[in-house]
């Protein structure tokens, strides 16, 4: 049996795996926001009426939503799930066709198995229907050529990484902060492709600056180094919100409209720091601390740094990532670390690994050392995923290892499937930017008038001349606070001379379902 | 008796015995005269030659008004009197009146008393007025040939014939019914037809960054390595050609000569033809008065219509005598190992690749905006494109010089179409059509980038007119060239060369709606764009600019040209410059599609140092 038809086999297996975890832990009852917000997307997209075309354009991220969107073709509740145990086997595939072309020995094929079969974090991305998975397999590319880049010094290579970084940034917006990591990179890079006798860095950048022809020579690469990485993620984020300005009046529509993207909701409630430190008194994620955290739940990280010890360029690029989330501890800093920025280690790591392990004499002595950080990350990404801040994430492993079936959905569930049994297809006026979660388990979605149609307003002054229902958060509901569709609102129609009158039909502790009858 | 000239040079010390023993063994094995060989492989000036024929008593006289009597000429071979440099015009007073550069060439002399019985009465004349004699009056036949042998032989592929019958049907009845579908519905058929270009231009443009890094992926593979070029043997290479079809080049001939004698290559296996039009005086005389040896024949191409290159490089065919060939403008400085690498990777190619070329790159690239600019879409067409469309086996448009063929191969194509300005473009895609390949070798060929605006648009409207005959030329039956070169090449063809003249057509127009629903806002563009046709084209727009402008800036990278890099955001301006080009191609192509707008070259101002490849 030939390698690649190896690794063929085992990337069906392990797509089969999740496939049969994921539905597993879908019939558990175990859903996340992200998941929900691809399906409810998916659903107006292939059965809804109205501007479709802006939802497809305007949804982020976009490339997990467009994955997502695919598998809807074969079940659209189970799409997301679907998508993310595809494409985490995607992953293990490409990580093991690079392994195969590098090493001459199994046992680092199986050991990636290994760490993708069992690995907690892995198993989060390959089952949750989240994104997780694209982000990994988009950062691997990105490294990857950035690399080869070394090695071959080819403009392909380069330009690849570029591509591979707009799309991460499409999977993940936060990703375009990796950019201000990889300034200094590029200068070193710059300055060591210099013809200098000297050898030492910082003298190099000595003499190059104080030598007028040098200097230019200098700029000039370092500035088109920068421009090849980064003109294209840059200017496809400048013309995403281009097309956000033009068509929904917002630069930042994508990231800061909750009708864009599952994350404006979920990182004010699932996600936020303040609610926790506030309510629990928890100790969040410190800056400085955020390393050791890496660290800690991926170990193989600092033996991929020992792996390139005295190679600047490979050893800096290592490290932008630990500056990244550093970063994006400050910057972001009411949010928690979701799980893909601590996964992105774990497979640093392993490239590195995939990458330097033909350099290492003493195999077996590396490989059990391989074994036993393999064993330790496991543990470790299991105590981090039941110890994490955000609850989805806990929620999974305690599915997952305990079978505890999670309760976080069976409101929305139970609203859903009233609105499911109402007789005759009424029309429902809903609010999918926070009630996404809901709209997701209806079944028909041309029943409901959401904001992406543009009579949502017209439902929303006049709600009985358009609508048969109406959907309105409780003031239970942590996301009252963003959306029109509240109590006070029921409040102002009544007052109002809108002769409506407001039957309450279903409710639950985050909704409550109206029958509007005007008279 | 008088000394023969051999020996007058001997004496005068313009050449040495050895030399004279070189020339006379090269001769020999060319089947040339010794003057012919002294004169064009370097080893004696025409002004030394001058000097020594008028120390032995033989002034040059002028003889372009010479009477003649055609049917004396008849009894003559160009090509005899060509290597000869000789030529009998009439008799009288019983003896043969005839041209000769060397006086004292037995041979000739025996030629004349044999075929005529009768004494010669010599006129000793410079050797390029006797070439330009002989082949004004004696190069019909083969001037004929040149215009006219690939429309006897394959007329379908020759673009005498612009526009078909049923092309003009086509396009008529196209346009007919757009105006048609503009008066029924306005708003629903500028719709589509906006959709159709926007969606066009993006598949093109992906399609371009996608050769582009196929292109690039294989920018460290060197078809041919040092190590292979090391091993070729100097005794083993063939005969090489090498055309110089020039006009009016008088400036640049000297800048030729260094640039050909940096060639390594043996200088006897060189067979180098500087391919010069009757009405071209200026070069001629540019030649006679070079004060140091010339490396180079010259074949004087006699006037006949149309007066384009590749005619004249169909008639130096006749005279060619080399394995390969290959074409050089005058203002080129090859890598100096590049015909070593050519023989070196056509010996290691199958027997189907008749074609190698080499890339072309600028060596004024920072002269001015024009020539950066260029310098921009040469590196990024030579060194990516055209590797990825060798890559993909899809047909390559192959460029303007340097490229290398297989004599007999070419010839047995019908050579180049004298009718099509872009012959190049032309042949890569009938050689293909035939199942042969076109190979890439990783050498460059300098050339001098256009610095002036004039001449800039003048040489672009003669490109993108060419491709416009050439697409027309080969979708004259749209089956036949898919069934001839399968759904890649067809797809290729369409792309590169039929889209080519039309996005650039089309930018401005689109460019203008652009611009004006931005400045003024005008509710009829506003209602030709809903809401998501807007977003396709503003998508288009931006990631079709961005795209171009990148792989644009990934070629220059890769030159290491890191100073050009920003220039690639000024490519839509360098577009608008085509777009201007193509209609001006156009318009030609309607009213004068044969004319050959001319390229003015050494304009430069920028020292071009030869390009050694140690």
């Amino acid at each position: 049996m030939s390698k690649n038809f190896m690794v063929l086999v085992l990337t069906l297996v392990l797509a089969g795996y999740y496939v049969f975890v994921a539905v597993y832990l879908n019939n558990m009852g175990y859903y996340n926001q992200e998941s929900l917000f691809y399906i409810e997307k998916g659903k107006i997209v292939f059965d809804g009426i109205g501007q479709r075309l802006k939802v497809i354009g305007l949804t982020a991220p976009l490339f997990p939503f467009y994955a997502t969107f695919v598998f809807s073709i074969v079940s659209e509740q189970l799409s997301a799930v679907l998508a993310s145990a595809v494409g985490t086997a995607v992953l293990f595939n490409i990580m093991a066709n690079a392994i195969i072309k590098r090493l001459d020995d199994e046992f680092y094929v199986f050991f990636l198995l290994g760490i993708f079969l069992i690995h907690p974090g892995i198993l989060y991305a390959a089952c949750s229907g989240k994104s997780v998975y694209l982000i990994l397999i988009f950062f691997f590319l990105f490294y990857l050529n950035f690399f080869k880049f070394y090695l071959s010094n080819t403009t392909f290579h380069v330009s690849i990484a570029s591509i591979c970084l707009v799309v991460l940034v499409f999977c993940d917006y936060k990703f375009i902060w990796l950019t201000l990591f990889f300034l200094p990179l590029v200068l070193s890079i710059s300055i060591d492709s210099l013809n200098l006798s000297e050898k030492e860095s910082v003298f190099r950048l000595f003499i190059s600056f104080n030598n007028p022809s040098l200097r230019r020579k200098l700029i000039n690469k370092t500035f088109a180094m920068y421009i090849i990485i980064f003109i294209l993620p840059l200017v496809s984020v400048l013309i995403y919100k281009m097309l956000n300005l033009t068509h929904a009046a917002d630069l930042n529509y994508f990231i800061d409209s909750p009708y864009a993207t599952w994350s404006v909701m979920a990182e004010k409630i699932d996600y936020n720091v303040l609610l926790d430190t506030t309510m629990h008194h928890k100790l969040p994620e410190a800056p400085i601390v955020i390393s050791t955290r890496m660290i800690l739940y991926c170990p193989m990280i600092l033996v991929a740094i020992y792996l390139y010890r005295q190679r600047t360029y490979q050893i800096l690029t290592l490290l932008t990532p630990f500056a990244f989330v550093e970063f994006l501890r400050i910057k972001y800093d009411k949010v928690y670390l979701a799980q893909q920025y601590y996964l992105i280690f774990l497979i640093l790591a392993l490239l590195c690994v995939v990458i330097r392990a033909v350099t290492i004499k003493e195999q077996k002595a590396f490989k059990i050392m391989l074994v036993i950080l393999g064993v330790v990350q496991i543990y470790s990404g299991y105590m981090f995923l039941d110890r994490s801040y955000v609850k989805e994430e806990q929620t999974f492993i305690r599915v997952l290892m305990k079978k505890e079936a999670p309760d976080s959905q069976n409101e929305n569930i139970d609203m859903a499937n009233y609105i499911n049994a109402l007789p005759g297809n009424p029309r429902l006026l809903i609010d999918d930017g926070v009630a996404y979660p809901v709209a997701a388990f209806i079944k028909n979605v041309q029943g409901l008038i959401m904001p992406y149609e543009e009579r949502f307003l017209s439902a929303v002054e006049s709600p009985g001349r358009y609508a048969s229902y109406i959907l309105v958060a409780s003031t239970k509901n942590p996301a009252n606070g963003y959306t029109q569709l509240t109590p006070k609102y029921l409040q102002i129609l009544r007052t109002g001379n809108n002769k409506i009158y407001l039957e309450k039909r279903f409710e639950t502790n985050d909704w409550i379902l109206y029958k509007i009858d005007q008279h | 008796m008088s000394l023969d000239i051999r020996d007058v040079l001997v004496q005068d010390k313009f050449i040495t015995t050895a030399d004279k023993d070189r020339i006379l063994g090269i001769a020999s094995n060319l089947g040339q005269s010794f003057i012919k060989v002294a004169l064009n492989f370097g080893f004696i000036s025409r002004k030394n030659y001058e000097r020594s024929l008028i120390n032995a008593g033989y002034p040059l006289q002028q003889i372009r008004e010479e009477e003649f009597d055609r049917e004396l000429l008849d009894k003559i071979e160009l090509k005899f009197a060509y290597e000869h440099l000789a030529l009998p015009l009439r008799i009288e007073n019983g003896k043969v009146v005839t041209l000769m550069a060397d006086p004292t060439d037995e041979l000739f002399i025996d030629f004349i008393r044999f075929t005529f019985d009768m004494e010669p009465q010599i006129i000793v004349a410079s050797d390029l007025d006797i070439t330009w004699l002989s082949h004004k009056l004696l190069g019909d036949k083969y001037v004929k040939s040149a215009v006219y042998e690939l429309l006897n032989r394959d007329p379908a592929n020759s673009a005498i014939i612009t526009f078909t019958a049923n092309q003009l049907l086509f396009i008529f009845i196209s346009i007919g019914l757009i105006i048609i579908g503009l008066f029924i519905n306005f708003k629903i058929v500028s719709i589509v037809l906006n959709v159709l270009m926007s969606s066009f231009f993006l598949i093109a443009i992906v399609f371009k960054l996608f050769l582009a890094l196929v292109g690039s992926r294989f920018e460290l593979f060197q078809a041919v390595t040092r190590e292979e070029v090391r091993k070729v043997k100097n005794e083993d290479l063939p005969v090489y050609t090498i055309h110089l079809p020039v006009y009016k080049e008088d400036k640049l001939i000297k800048k030729l000569i260094w640039n050909l004698q940096s060639l390594d290559y043996p200088r006897e296996k060189l067979d180098i033809k500087l391919i010069i039009e009757e009405d071209d005086d200026k070069t001629l005389n540019a030649v006679r008065d070079l004060d140091f040896p010339a490396v180079f024949e010259v074949i004087v191409v006699p006037f006949h219509m149309p007066k384009t290159k590749p005619k004249a490089c169909n008639y130096g065919l006749h005279f060619s005598r080399g394995k390969y060939l290959t074409i050089y403008d005058a203002e080129d400085i090859p890598d100096t190992d590049q015909l070593k690498k050519v023989v070196a990777l056509f010996a290691k190619l199958p027997s189907n690749y008749i074609c190698v070329q080499s890339a072309l790159n600028y060596f004024n690239r920072g002269e001015n905006f024009l020539t950066r600019m260029f310098t921009l879409e040469y590196s990024y067409w030579f060194d990516y494109m055209l590797p990825g469309l060798d890559t993909m086996d899809i047909p390559i448009p192959l460029g303007g010089t340097s490229n290398h063929f297989k004599m007999a191969n070419l010839l047995e194509l019908g050579a180049w179409d004298p009718f099509n300005v872009t012959e190049d473009a032309d042949l890569g895609l009938r050689a293909y059509s035939k199942g042969y390949k076109v190979a890439i070798v990783n050498s460059t060929t300098y050339e001098e980038a256009n610095n002036d605006f004039f001449n800039w648009i003048r040489q672009r409207s003669r490109w993108i007119k060419g491709y416009m005959q050439t697409y027309l030329v080969h979708m004259r039956n749209p089956v036949k060239l898919w069934k001839k070169v399968g759904w890649k090449g067809f797809l290729g063809f369409n792309f590169f060369i039929g889209a080519t003249p039309l996005t650039f057509l089309a930018y401005p127009l689109l460019l203008s709606v652009f611009l004006f629903y931005v400045a003024f806002d005008l509710r009829f563009i506003r209602e030709l764009f809903p809401d998501w046709v807007l977003f396709i084209s503003i998508f288009n727009l931006m990631v079709g600019n961005i795209l171009m402008i990148y792989v644009n800036m990934m070629a220059v990278f890769k030159r290491r040209y890191y100073e050009l890099i920003l220039f690639a955001i000024a490519n839509p301006i360098y577009w608008l410059m085509h777009s201007a080009a193509a209609y001006k191609g156009l318009w030609q192509l309607i009213v004068n599609p044969f004319y050959w707008e001319k390229t003015n070259h050494g304009l430069s101002k920028v020292n071009n140092p030869t390009n050694v490849v140690k």
